[in-house]
């Protein structure tokens, strides 16, 4: 298979928005909203932070890295 | 926990309009709203920090099945930056400060109504990603730029016509 890159990327993409565009709302919903299992995050039931800051800070220190929610 | 479905985002649209709730979708959810095609697992709301607004969200949360506890309700009302509840009917984040935007009002003035529900304009969505700067965020931007850059094109026709 070819890669894409660059403009093919773009046109790509586009392609995408407007395949999406024709498609309702409530389907789009159905092949948006996926669920799977997150570990640690999906662990208790409920958390709140005082700031974001202190959030984002809770992510880097106790989530897997894979998840992606630390800081670049 | 089964995925969020379009029937759940309704009861939460109407439970908050109910409840004279000041929120917006906001994140991936927010994006798929106006017509992202991408995947997601959870809402994010932002939410007016008010203890008025809070007590209106409180009720309407709890109207929609969240268990949610004295404790818990007074988190909401006082508006702490981010509350993260999953145990509910579906997974819901309810952002009181998000990252990148300066002020609720700024973002309801900017705001995009889809089929009903509140949603915040697409710069606003990429600016919260931009300043979160996760590297998951990092990964999905360049996308979700071009389509708010081909949302934009089509919101100038749409006006135009």
């Amino acid at each position: 298979m070819e890669p894409v890159t660059g403009d093919s990327t773009q046109r790509a993409w586009i392609e995408e928005f407007e395949a999406a565009a024709r498609r309702s709302l409530e389907t789009r919903f159905r092949y948006a909203f996926i669920h799977t299992y997150k570990p640690v995050l999906d662990d208790v039931p409920y958390r709140a932070f005082d700031s974001m800051a202190e959030y984002r800070d809770w992510c880097e220190a106790h989530l897997p890295s894979w998840l992606g929610y630390g800081r670049v | 926990m089964a995925a969020f479905e379009y029937r759940q985002a309704q009861e939460i649209r109407d439970a908050l309009q109910r409840h004279g709730v000041r929120y917006l979708f906001i994140g991936k959810s927010g994006a798929i709203l106006l017509g992202f095609p991408d995947t997601t697992q959870d809402a994010d709301l932002f939410v007016d920090k008010s203890p008025t607004n809070g007590r209106a969200l409180v009720t309407a949360l709890r109207d929609l099945g969240f268990a949610i506890t004295t404790e818990q309700a007074g988190d909401i009302e006082r508006g702490r930056d981010f509350v993260q509840l999953k145990d509910g009917p579906f997974d819901l984040d309810l952002v009181f400060a998000p990252d990148g935007i300066e002020r609720f009002a700024d973002a309801w003035a900017r705001r995009v109504d889809v089929e009903g529900f509140p949603v915040c304009h697409p710069d606003d969505i990429i600016a919260s990603k931009v300043a979160a700067n996760r590297v998951k965020d990092r990964e999905s931007l360049p996308r979700l730029q071009a389509f708010r850059d081909y949302w934009k094109a089509k919101q100038a026709t749409r006006d135009r016509d």
